[in-house]
């Protein structure tokens, strides 16, 4: 049989896939480590190695009471999300409350949803001074116990959306329970409530400390929620105090120093939660109706139960969302006045006639759309290299999709930002929307390979070898058969990376120009000033676009929600 | 139709050895099976010979081209030009039957008109013509195994390898289906290898088998010697049922030896090539066991033993009973029943086979206790 010439063996271009994807994905962080030990910026000639930027940075009390403010938001954070979240598992997974469907959408809905818009909600209804602490201490003899502009203000506010992944990380162990465990319990003497207490809850103890940890680590690395909520109280946390020295005082070497310390710690406690809790913890998903889940039944007290969820998720899913919408549609907000007799729709027109807000969703739409689209195939692409090849480092490119979920957001940016710098002198990557969809297509990638791993490891690795004992090569293989039959999980991973990379902020921070503006970002920057009727506008879209995809995708893909 | 030469294969895997050393030869157009029980290291061999896993060392050879030789040659499974049908199948769900035939021939480029008419005839062969447009959830198990079959033979190959490609049907099914490619094979003439742990499937579909174990060969040889003339214990016990016991070998002059088996008064004298004395087991066949009943014409010989029946059943087209000698138990088939509480029996010397060498553990039941009941001086 004739041999067709190929421009490059199997073998040498797995070589080429591998070293691309590793400069791309890891090789950034080389020139932040740089930054932060040279004394000028990296575009200017000169300079000199340093440890000045450390020291100023270990020196000055400002970034250590960051840390110290960061470290208590954290554990707050998580100590709450952690109790909340096992309490749902437990109550919405395991009991016969009335309402357990409703109040699982509810729960869950602060992961479908733009994380700023949330706390656009929140900061307009709760905060001293928002709609729904002024109606109810006006109204009712009630009034809101915490203040929002605090750090136990702003835990709280991060309970809501870290409570759903807790929740789903211990519902997937729930579930997988077997019941046969308990009815052992059962026959040797112990009631339903015991035994539940007993076996199955010790039993959650690894996805609990797996959901610890990575909520501990996002807390440490969240910048949308600190700046809004923290910025007027003078509140810093670490990403709030590097993104105030960049943008105001342009102390880059400072910057890039932190950005280091955040990234060892961040990225340590991640490494961290993999030791101790291996592989299959990063792809839970949730899964369809369980079988031979036993129910605990309740009694008179499941109402009380499901009033108090109904509860609490009013007033930290509902209500924040709802004064979203409020604000959106109305001139004043303020309980003084009925919001029915302020409708209006300018805020939106206000939003359509400012040329920032249409260009931030016209480029967030085309990042989102090309951006997802190239993500999704590079990631079909390194993933049967890594899985369904004899590749030798095939291991390293497993590890390497992973790799940009351990790095803060913040970090990824400033990688992008200083590698731009040093490698394009003339700025033309910067200056179009290749640089940022680059840096948020590397934030995402973790997020779309989990989704479309799984589904790669389903097809049997017999339908390959068949493919290449009826003569076809390793890529023809992979195109003419795997691709084929991945094709619908390549369409989830895409709409769970078009809705990331719609939404996305932090990785722009350091990368965004006058030019290239993003929904994220801008929306960022403007509720960092004030949460007025455009935000909430901006907001509104915001949720729409996300809702529909996620809607659409679900419906025609039945792509789930992931922690 | 090229031969298949296979020189000291050896493959590890980070935990264990698949295959020791492994050398074959298949002669051209013939069926070969590979039996073994799990893990033997079958499917490992199987895998090597079509190029989708890489030996540690050794060499593969079709004919005289060389495909595979550690570190200096190793040609791409699609380069191989072997047929094989997976246990699974592996047929493509996104393609229709016809679409999954033509898959070989359209990756050599074969002339539309010319596929077609390949496609028309493989799918002849194997009795589905009438399915070609139908896609794989559409068809049974046995339907489906069969277009498999047909798309390995689509571009003729030059070897057909095939990994328990019956497992998955029931038995009735099994059984046509093994008559079926045998006819097949003969047709078309193609060296076949075939891997299974059934040895019924071994003993009627093969030209010549390898009982494997452990990633090495045991015995290689038609069913007829594998089965009436195994080389060792495991071979014995794997292939069909064997009462296995311990004898002492008082005498042995190279044509015959003087047996004393524990249970049976008389020695027995055996047709044996091995010299050696001393502890060895031996093996009989239950269906080659001597059934003596009351009424007949001869009487029982001297050499036979009476014992109660320990155990019976029927299985349709043959009666088992269990007996013992001295401690062992022994299994007995007759197609007629025997009605009394005691059976008389007598293992005729042809029939008996002897291995001086220690069985596995799991091959002889009671071996410690044998151990024990024997006594120590045995004249």
């Amino acid at each position: 049989m004739k041999h067709r010439r190929r421009l490059l063996s199997t073998n040498a271009s797995h070589y080429l896939l591998w070293a691309l994807a590793l400069l791309v994905i890891v090789g950034p962080l080389a020139p932040v480590a740089a930054a932060s030990l040279w004394s000028t910026p990296l575009y200017d000639s000169g300079g000199h190695f340093t440890w000045d930027n450390f020291h100023a940075l270990f020196t000055d009390g400002g970034w250590w009471t960051a840390v110290g403010n960061s470290i208590l938001f954290a554990a707050l954070n998580t100590a709450a999300s952690i109790v909340v979240g096992v309490a749902c598992a437990v109550f919405l997974t395991r009991t016969d409350i009335p309402g357990r469907r409703i109040l699982t959408t509810l729960l869950l809905l602060p992961i479908a949803l733009p994380g700023l818009v949330l706390i656009v909600g929140w900061a307009a209804m709760w905060t001293p001074a928002g709609f729904a602490s002024s109606w109810l201490e006006t109204n009712t003899f009630l009034s809101m116990p915490v203040d929002l502009y605090s750090i136990p203000g702003m835990a709280m506010v991060g309970m809501t959306v870290a409570s759903p992944t807790v929740f789903l990380l211990c519902r997937g162990t729930m579930l997988s329970i077997d019941p046969a465990l308990e009815d052992a319990a059962r026959t040797l003497g112990a009631g339903p409530l015991r035994s539940l207490l007993s076996v199955s809850l010790p039993l959650l103890r690894p996805a609990i400390t797996n959901a610890a940890l990575l909520v501990f680590a996002l807390s440490m690395e969240v910048l949308g929620l600190p700046l809004i909520l923290g910025y007027s109280s003078k509140i810093n946390l670490i990403s709030t105090y590097l993104y105030d020295h960049w943008t105001n005082d342009a102390q880059q070497g400072l910057v890039s120093a932190g950005a280091v310390f955040l990234l060892v710690a961040v990225a340590g406690l991640l490494v961290l939660r993999n030791r101790l809790v291996g592989d299959t913890a990063r792809f839970t998903t949730t899964t369809g109706k369980p079988t031979g889940v036993r129910v605990l039944k309740l009694g008179w007290v499941r109402w009380l139960v499901s009033g108090g969820l109904a509860l609490f998720l009013t007033v930290s899913v509902v209500v924040p969302l709802a004064g979203v919408v409020l604000a959106a549609f109305t001139s004043i907000l303020s309980p003084f006045i009925s919001p029915w007799s302020v409708l209006t729709l300018d805020n939106f027109s206000a939003v359509f006639d400012n040329a920032l807000y249409t260009s931030s969703i016209v480029n967030s739409l085309l990042i989102a759309g090309v951006g997802g689209a190239l993500t999704t195939l590079v990631i079909a692409v390194l993933s049967v290299i890594a899985h369904r090849s004899r590749f030798r480092f095939r291991g390293s490119l497993q590890q390497g999709m992973l790799w940009p979920r351990m790095m803060p957001a913040l970090v990824t940016g400033m990688a992008f930002f200083w590698s731009f710098a040093l490698l394009d002198k003339s700025g033309a990557i910067r200056s179009s929307l290749w640089g940022i969809g680059i840096a948020f297509a590397v934030r995402s990638l973790a997020l779309g390979y989990s989704a479309f791993y799984p589904a790669l490891a389903a097809i049997g690795a017999d339908l390959d070898h068949a493919a290449r004992t009826s003569g076809a090569s390793w890529w023809t293989a992979m195109r003419t058969v795997v691709f084929r039959l991945v094709a619908p999980a390549m369409g989830a991973s895409f709409v769970l990376l078009f809705v990331a990379m719609l939404n996305d902020a932090e990785p722009a921070v350091f990368l965004v120009t006058d030019k290239t503006p993003v929904l994220g970002l801008t929306m960022l920057q403007l509720a960092a000033t004030s949460i007025g009727g455009s935000v909430a506008a901006l907001g509104v879209i915001q949720m729409v676009i996300t809702l529909v995809v996620l809607g659409a995708g679900r419906a025609l893909l039945g792509v789930r929600p992931r922690a | 139709m090229p031969s298949l030469h296979l020189t000291n294969l050896t493959k590890r895997f980070s935990r264990h050895t698949a295959l020791h050393e492994l050398s074959l030869t298949v002669q051209d157009g013939e069926i070969f099976t590979l039996l073994g029980p799990s893990g033997c290291g079958k499917s490992t061999t199987l895998w090597s010979i079509a190029g989708l896993h890489q030996p540690d060392s050794g060499s593969i050879a079709f004919g005289d081209r060389v495909v595979f030789e550690h570190g200096r040659v190793n040609v791409e499974p699609e380069h191989r030009n072997c047929g094989v049908v997976f246990q699974s199948y592996a047929i493509w769900p996104h393609m229709s039957v016809a679409a999954n035939v033509a898959y070989p021939l359209k990756l050599r480029k074969m002339a539309k008109a010319q596929r077609e008419r390949r496609v028309r005839e493989v799918l002849d062969l194997v009795e589905l013509a009438d399915h070609a447009r139908a896609y794989p959830h559409q068809l049974s198990g046995g339907q489906q195994q069969r277009v498999a079959l047909a798309r390995a033979l689509a571009h003729p190959p030059d070897m057909l390898l095939l990994d328990e490609p019956f497992s998955n049907l029931d038995a009735k099914l099994r059984d046509r289906s093994r008559q079926w490619l045998k006819a097949l094979q003969a047709q078309v003439g193609v060296t076949t290898v075939f891997v299974t742990h059934d040895q019924d499937e071994a003993l009627s579909v093969s030209d010549r088998i390898a009982v494997m174990s452990q990633g090495r060969v045991h015995q290689v040889g038609t069913p007829n010697e594998i089965y009436e003339h195994p080389a060792d214990l495991f071979v014995a016990d794997f292939v069909g049922t064997a009462n296995i016991l311990t004898a002492i070998v008082t005498e042995a002059d190279g044509s015959h030896a003087l047996l004393r088996i524990d249970g049976l008064d008389q020695p027995l004298r055996v047709p044996h090539t091995d010299k050696r004395l001393g502890t060895a087991r031996i093996c009989i066949r239950p269906e080659n066991i001597d059934i003596h009943r009351s009424g007949s014409a001869v009487g029982p010989p001297p050499d036979a033993l009476t014992g109660t029946v320990e155990n019976r059943a029927y299985l349709g087209d043959h009666y088992r009973y269990t007996v013992r000698i001295g401690a062992s138990p022994v299994t007995v088939t007759t197609t007629r029943p025997v009605d009394d509480g005691e059976l008389t029996i007598s293992l005729p010397p042809a029939d008996i086979r002897v291995f001086h060498e220690e069985p596995a553990s799991d091959v002889l039941e009671e071996a410690p206790s044998n151990e024990e009941n024997q006594h120590a001086s045995v004249h």
